[in-house]
């Protein structure tokens, strides 16, 4: 079963750090408990979302997939508001 | 956007010449603790050094955006700990936000850089030294001073041996080309597992045989015999190269199947058995006490050779083990006085060393595994895997030697 999410943040072919930038900027616009999903090309993502989530005290990570689409791979993060 | 264009930006070739020269460098290091954890820059002497991830620095400033969050961070957490009198290399994996943080260091006054391309360029950087040139012989040492992985190109009349070659070809490639030579013979002295051999493919690419001793042919963990195809080295083995040629001695201890290379009395390409300040470690093929003897006798045999070959290793664990032109070789009495692993040999009796052996054993990199399959032609590698298995400073040493003083940044 996939994770819901009511927010989209398109975050291809962007480099390191700014997938991470904005989405702290989109999870600002969200209501509490609402999710952001971040779609990513740069794999370094997946480790910087987790230590993001971590250390910051408004978001929670709530899951992470990789999809392949078209030979490369994507890097999924739902993040949800918490504070 | 002109405050970009304004920043310092350090090549690794650039950084690895102030590690050398010992310049005054202070890092930030941006990237997430665990990475910072498994890898970092090091240096001849220490090299100061804080990791703080960006992510901590945009929740510290707490500005929207990462220049602004840099620059508040910076104020606010880290100006106590960093030198205004010196350069500040900021560096991330990959080089685009370390141009943010040198930015923002810039703007608050500091002198900054950026390395090019992160760490991503560092760990990927080669060096090549030459070691001996004249219009009968040269010899090349090439390195990858991030891992502290050593290989060499030797050549004589138009033709040339590739030792230990490592991942990326180019560096052979081009010397190849610039000394005008055809790389003839691809060797690997031991089935490696610390980094991803460059041999196969090579002597692919260049149609040269690509030579292994057989019991290097068998991964040792899964007992599984290798499916890329190698010419079967023997101890006493000629390798003739143009008007020399390299002899094979059988030293089995990292692995079974080691061998030195050596060029009459003048060079002993040691593999992974003697380096410049220790010795390999016995138990990467999971035999620790079994191999530890074998070992021991051929560390002996080795002593044998006469004390002014010149020792040219597989590894370093530091850029202090090299001489003051950035090459690591040093003759075999030169070698026996300032080697740990060697001072205790020459101490004790076989039962001793490999208890001694058996006691200093660092850490098992379970990476290390994989990478002996890729190496074997068990596992297959994508450029990004391979890259992923390769991370961080080789620990084929019995003693490492850590340079870096390492602080934490933020609170």
């Amino acid at each position: 079963m996939s994770q819901g999410f009511d927010s989209v943040l398109d975050a291809r072919g962007l480099n390191c750090p700014m997938p991470l930038v904005n989405a702290r900027k989109e999870i600002g616009k969200l209501d509490l408990g609402q999710v952001l999903k971040v779609i990513s090309t740069d794999r370094g993502s997946v480790a910087d979302f987790q230590g993001w989530a971590k250390i910051a005290k408004n978001v929670e990570l709530v899951g992470q997939e990789t999809e392949s689409a078209d030979g490369a791979n994507l890097y999924v993060h739902y993040v949800k508001r918490t504070a | 956007m002109s405050e970009q264009s304004k920043i310092d930006v350090w090549s690794a070739g650039e950084l690895l010449e102030r590690l050398e020269r010992r310049d005054p460098i202070f890092i930030l290091d941006v990237r997430n603790r665990d990475e910072f954890e498994r890898t970092r820059i090091e240096g001849r002497s220490p090299v100061p050094i804080i990791n703080l991830p960006y992510f901590e620095m945009l929740e510290s400033g707490g500005k929207d955006e990462m220049l602004d969050s840099v620059v508040a961070c910076v104020e606010r957490d880290l100006s106590s700990q960093i030198p205004s009198d010196q350069p500040i290399l900021a560096v991330c994996a990959k080089g685009d936000t370390s141009v943010f943080v040198a930015q923002g260091l810039r703007r608050l006054g500091y002198t900054s850089a950026s390395l090019r391309g992160g760490m991503k360029a560092w760990t990927e950087y080669y060096a090549t030294h030459p070691l001996f040139e004249d219009p009968d012989l040269t010899l090349y040492q090439v390195s990858r001073p991030a891992r502290g992985c050593l290989s060499y190109l030797v050549a004589s009349a138009g033709q040339a041996i590739v030792i230990d070659p490592l991942r990326h070809l180019h560096p052979y490639l081009g010397l190849a080309r610039s000394a005008s030579v055809t790389i003839t013979s691809v060797i690997d002295t031991h089935g490696h597992a610390d980094h991803i051999s460059g041999g196969p493919a090579l002597a692919a690419h260049t149609g040269a045989p690509y030579y292994l001793h057989p019991y290097d042919a068998i991964h040792p963990i899964d007992v599984l015999p290798a499916t890329i195809p190698s010419e079967f080295i023997r101890d006493g083995q000629i390798f003739p190269f143009g008007r020399h040629e390299l002899q094979a001695l059988h030293v089995p201890g990292h692995t079974l199947g080691l061998v030195a290379l050596r060029l009459d009395d003048r060079y002993l390409f040691t593999g992974d058995s003697i380096f410049i300040q220790s010795i390999a470690r016995p138990d990467l093929g999971g035999r620790a006490e079994a191999w530890a003897p074998l070992h021991y006798r051929s560390l002996r045999r080795l002593l044998d050779l006469p004390g002014g070959i010149t020792v040219l290793p597989g590894h370093f664990s530091s850029l202090a083990e090299a001489d003051g032109s950035g090459r690591f070789a040093a003759s075999l009495d030169d070698v026996k006085n300032r080697n740990e692993g060697l001072v205790r040999l020459l101490r004790e009796n076989e039962d001793g060393f490999v208890r001694y052996l058996l006691e200093s054993l660092p850490r098992f990199v379970p990476e290390y595994l994989d990478i002996k399959r890729v190496n074997a032609g068990l596992l297959a590698a994508t450029e990004e895997d391979a890259a992923t298995l390769e991370t961080g400073k080789n620990a084929c040493a019995l003693s490492q030697a850590l340079e870096a003083s390492v602080r934490k940044g933020g609170s």
